[in-house]
């Protein structure tokens, strides 16, 4: 059953449509550029994008590797001006989904990133497998004040059973272990707060207080005795309880290292991350009405600003979830699921054409903004790795042999971009896998149901 | 009022109710053996057996362990598809009437196969919304504090996780909640506001004693439970950290609630005690079970009167339970049953977001969405209160207006906007079915469907599971647009069983939504649907009952109140449970049922039978 959401108000700021200053990018690592020093290389960043229910597959894939730059598809048009910095292929697969063949929508969007099915015995818990974005966050999380950054359009409590299976397959995308989603945050003053502290005021602080690292150390060890009296399953929910906790330890850490480094920066003592050449942050406003597409702008703006700012390298944005969203601002009130079974109908592949559109365009909007963004010798988009997809190919028969995505930017040197690969033979995994490897990530294992890596997308 | 009894002892006696269990398993036993493993060896086994696994359907474990836990889950489906005539596959050999009756009733008792035993469990986190509450009741601060924390599904579906996100948050919104309460950390208040004293100095210099004083009195409510003595050394060595860091005594009294805040004693319900080595079930200890009652009905933590009764180590005691039930229930925080359970089970809670074509319904405003939402919740909540037999959620004529929603109705004389007690006397309205907010949620943004609410119908009034569409099959706008233009939505959905695969669950399904068919999108009437035709809502149910109006067809469905009953007992137990049911949950159910029949299911003893039934107070210690 498919139920239609408005944007949710609550994500949007009351009254608060003006946009908000970032004065604390000193304390972020953002000292005054020093000239003359040794370059710093920026790292390589990860992030995707989601959209559910597939394509229309004449308007989205090109008609061949020639036409690509010069007369690319319909569905591509708001990409035009950066065609060269993306990469294109055909012949990537999904997870194929039997026995769980009566939930095609359940499973398009946690064997995404998993390239994994759930546990069939354990279906009604989430028991599925970490996720690609998570094993980024496990090697380079550490080394940033966020491990990782989860976004989503809409809140992710759908509630409907299909091959009773778990309700948060449905919405969740990332996995941070077999059996621990990791929720999103669907409020871009949350974000904001969350990214750079308390900021709703001019010259405010991050609020890094190393007393609370402490505190929460002695925490830890309370955990721990409470851990030593409690049955095993208990046991294991109390460690992903530390392991979270932990985590914000680090952040905070993390946080103080930053600080530190900056104030070296400033004294002129320590080169500064920044070129005298880079771009200044970008700026964050926040949207007043509930327009879909101000509000997936503010979300990508801050995805930007959180890799720009160097304050996390991974991020998942889902742009919408298959629980049906409709889309009153492209002129219909359909739910996205519904046209998607077409049957070619005119009318209706227009409106799944349009909504595609509409979708790229946002991750449009976003990889534009990346590319005029000077870092270090290049652009920020230079120095990532940006992936907007579909966990259908074709909605209309819930196919997946085919998976739409678009992957842009050079990732550091890692990709061969400007190029469309017609018939590429490998699948979701294999992308995954190779996706990790051009980010730098040495796997000791392919994800999920991958075999091998896809040397083709290679510089 | 009828407390409800089940014989005299308290609960039922483990002798007695074991050997009427031994009785039934031996029974099924051999059901199994004459009715049910034959029928799967001859029809089953050639795709699901062997070293087939046909849709991941394999029957040779449970044919070896039927009434194990993964057998279990393979029974009710095995049930559904053959109950629909799905399996045996067409092309395959085909079972008689008689053979598919004995091996559908032989399925309905292999539950006496299960061992008792409370299912999986495993400590739990607070909900989103449990966590404010939980907030506002020990520090004072509005429960909204907590509104930057991810919205989340309780219940059945919860995940019981934790991100390091969410744990942030935590540490954000504690910071948050005790800036509101004691001040900054920089700049605490002087003396501790009169709602925290208990014990402690009302004024500074805060002793260390006092500090642990304060904090064993604090942590009991925090935790609900007392706090070991090893626990409360962890917290002053906080408050010590604090000290050692030239933080005044208030300062580091923060310091130290911050740290009880993020403690995993306070995001989960932990145990009070340590469960000996062996033991694979032990009931709840008291505490806990205080926890699991007070987040069950009020959504927070447990009153002075349940925590005194907990720490009394008086709740084992049936009658006292059952009391502090009915306590909780008549208090006006039971609404967070409707908020989180109810308004979950009737699928009213997306009602708020969801979108509606504003050309169309330029109508439904927020006020009137809330209203449909604060009628049903009323409606539930008078049922609860004044005890009434569950067929009232069908045909309750006594429902709860304002003037937004009145004038929705066309009913005269309803003033302002609060919701006010209203005795309808247009019988087209008047319970679940004729409820706007209902009606409204089982639609398009822009019509009606028949199906979804057919499905609603079925799954969340009659607890029936309904089989998933089989992929690839055409949804209704796919229809050739030319072919179907003159036909009306009922129509049009019939095309749907002319073809076979749609057949067996549509000619269930779609009779049950067209005689829905009179109240539109938004749950208003109408007699003439959107083509212009007239509404015929007249319908045969595959029992082979007639209803010619949504009033018959209602009148037929209150007279399913044992089946209405029975999925209401389930869908609460696996709420309160967190988990979807199976194996013995289902004999569980079954003497929950017997139990309430005689009184006519009534709506408080049907809650009162469920947090007093055996899987509620016992926990599995898992392997």
């Amino acid at each position: 059953m498919f139920n239609s959401s408005r944007l949710n108000r609550r994500a949007c700021l009351k009254g608060l449509g003006a946009s908000l200053g970032l004065p604390l990018l000193e304390t972020m690592g953002w000292a005054d550029a020093v000239k003359g020093r040794a370059a710093y290389k920026p790292p390589v960043r990860l992030g995707f994008m989601y959209m559910p229910h597939g394509v229309i597959m004449d308007q989205f894939w090109p008609k061949s590797p020639q036409s690509f730059l010069k007369d690319p598809p319909p569905a591509l048009k708001s990409l035009r001006p950066v065609l060269d910095q993306c990469l294109m292929m055909k012949g990537i697969s999904g997870v194929p989904i039997s026995p769980f063949n009566g939930a095609p929508h359940a499973l398009e969007l946690s064997t995404w990133l998993t390239a994994s099915l759930p546990d069939a015995a354990k279906r009604n818990e989430i028991h599925i497998a970490i996720s690609a974005d998570q094993i980024f966050a496990n090697f380079y999380g550490a080394l940033t004040a966020l491990p990782s950054l989860e976004l989503a359009t809409m809140p992710q409590t759908h509630k409907e059973n299909q091959e009773g299976l778990n309700e948060g397959y449905y919405s969740h995308c990332s996995f941070r272990s077999p059996t621990q989603a990791m929720p999103a945050e669907i409020n871009p003053r949350s974000v904001l707060n969350r990214l750079f502290g308390q900021t709703g005021t001019a010259g405010a602080e991050v609020r890094a207080d190393p007393l609370d690292r402490q505190m929460l150390d002695l925490v830890i060890g309370g955990a721990k005795d409470l851990r030593k009296r409690l049955p095993h399953g208990d046991q294991q929910k109390l460690d992903e309880y530390l392991d979270s906790v932990r985590s914000v330890e680090r952040r905070i850490a993390a946080i103080e290292q930053r600080q530190r480094e900056a104030a070296l920066e400033k004294a002129g003592l320590a080169p500064s991350k920044r070129a005298a050449t880079d771009s200044p942050p970008i700026e964050i406003r926040i949207p007043e009405g509930d327009k879909r597409s101000e509000y997936m702008e503010v979300m990508c703006d801050l995805n930007i600003l959180a890799f720009q700012t160097d304050t996390t390298r991974v991020s998942t944005y889902i742009g919408s979830t298959p629980n049906g969203v409709s889309y009153p601002e492209l002129g219909f009130s359909d739910l996205h699921h519904s046209p998607t079974h077409h049957n070619n109908e005119p009318e209706k592949v227009r409106k799944v054409a349009a909504i595609t559109a509409f979708n790229i365009a946002q991750f449009a909007t976003m990889v534009k903004k990346m590319a005029a963004i000077q870092e270090g010798n290049g652009s920020l988009l230079d120095h990532s790795i940006m992936m907007w997809g579909s966990g259908l190919e074709d909605g209309n028969k819930h196919t997946r042999e085919n998976l739409p995505f678009i992957l842009a930017g050079r990732g550091g040197g890692s990709l061969n971009t400007g190029r469309f690969l017609p018939d590429v033979k490998g699948n979701q995994g294999d992308l995954l896998t190779t996706l990790l490897g051009c980010a730098g990530v040495p796997l000791d294992r392919p994800i999920g149901i991958a075999t091998k890596e896809i040397g083709e997308m290679r510089a | 009022m009828a407390l409800l009894l089940i014989g005299a002892s308290p609960w039922i006696s483990a002798a007695e109710e074991d050997a009427e269990l031994k009785q039934l398993r031996q029974q099924a036993e051999g059901v199994f053996k004459k009715d049910v493993a034959p029928f799967v060896r001859e029809f089953c086994m050639e795709c699901h057996g062997n070293r087939r696994t046909k849709g991941g359907i394999n029957f040779e474990p449970a044919l070896k362990a039927p009434g194990g836990a993964s057998a279990s889950k393979k029974w009710p489906k095995a049930f559904a598809n053959v109950n629909a005539h799905d399996m045996p596959p067409e092309k395959a050999d085909q079972p008689n009437d008689e053979e598919r009756e004995r091996f559908l009733d032989g399925l309905a008792s292999l539950k006496y196969l299960s061992e008792r035993d409370p299912g999986p469990f495993v400590i739990r986190r607070l909900t989103k919304m449990e966590y404010g509450n939980t907030l506002h009741d020990l520090l004072g601060v509005d429960a909204s504090v907590a509104d930057e924390l991810p919205d989340e599904v309780a219940g059945a579906g919860y995940l019981n996780s934790l991100s390091p996100m969410q744990t942030e948050q935590y540490l954000s919104i504690a910071n948050a909640a005790l800036d509101q309460v004691l001040g900054p950390a920089d700049h605490p208040v002087k003396t501790l506001p009169a709602s925290l004293r208990s014990g402690a100095s009302e004024t500074e210099p805060i002793s260390r004693e006092q500090a642990e004083k304060w904090v064993r009195h604090f942590g009991r409510s925090a935790f609900r439970r007392p706090v070991t003595d090893e626990e409360v050394a962890t917290l002053l060595r906080v408050y010590d950290l604090g000290i050692s860091h030239k933080l005044t005594p208030m300062a580091a009294l923060r310091l130290m609630v911050k740290a009880v805040l993020v403690s995993p004693q306070f995001l989960f319900i932990t145990p009070a005690q340590t469960v000996a080595k062996g033991q694979k079930i032990v009931p709840l200890d008291d505490y806990q079970l205080a926890a699991r009652l007070s987040y069950l009905l009020w959504a927070t933590l447990p009153d002075a009167e349940l925590a005194a009764l907990a720490d009394a180590g008086k709740l084992q005691d049936p009658a006292v339970l059952r009391a502090q039930t009915q306590r909780l229930l008549e208090d006006p925080r039971s609404r967070a049953l409707f908020d989180g359970f109810g308004a979950q089970w009737l699928r009213l809670g997306e009602l708020k977001d969801k979108l509606f074509d504003a050309a169309k319904f330029p109508q439904m405003t927020d006020a009137l969405r809330l209203a449909m939402y604060d009628e049903a919740r009323c409606f539930f909540d008078r049922l609860v209160r004044e005890n009434l037999g569950v067929e009232e959620l069908l045909s309750g004529k006594t429902t709860f207006l304002n003037a937004p929603l009145a004038a929705h109705y066309g009913v005269a004389g309803v003033k302002g906007s609060e919701m006010q007690p209203v005795v309808l006397r247009d019988a087209r309205r008047g319970g679940l079915l004729g409820m706007a907010g209902i009606l409204a949620a089982t639609s398009f943004p822009n019509r009606t469907s028949p199906v979804k609410r057919g499905v609603w119908v079925l799954e969340q009034l009659l607890g029936e599971q309904v089989p998933p569409a089989p992929p690839n099959v055409p949804a209704l706008e796919k229809q050739d647009q030319k072919k179907v233009a003159h036909l009306t939505l009922r129509q049009r959905t019939e095309l749907h069983r002319t073809d076979p695969v749609c057949a067996n669950c549509h000619k269930i399904l779609d009779p049950i939504g067209f005689g829905l068919e009179n109240f539109d999108a938004i749950g208003q009437w109408r007699d003439v649907d959107d083509g212009g035709g007239k509404i015929d809502a007249a319908g045969v149910l595959p029992s082979g009952e007639t209803f010619a109006t949504p009033q018959d067809l209602k009148a037929l469905l209150t007279s399913r109140r044992d089946d209405v009953a029975r999925n209401l007992v389930e869908q609460l137990l696996g709420y309160a449970l967190c988990r979807q049911l199976g194996g013995y949950d289902e004999v569980v159910v079954d003497q929950l049922m017997r139990g309430l029949e005689g009184e006519g299911y009534r709506m408080k003893d049907l809650i009162t039978a469920v947090v007093t039934s055996y899987p509620f107070r016992h926990r599995r210690i898992a392997e």
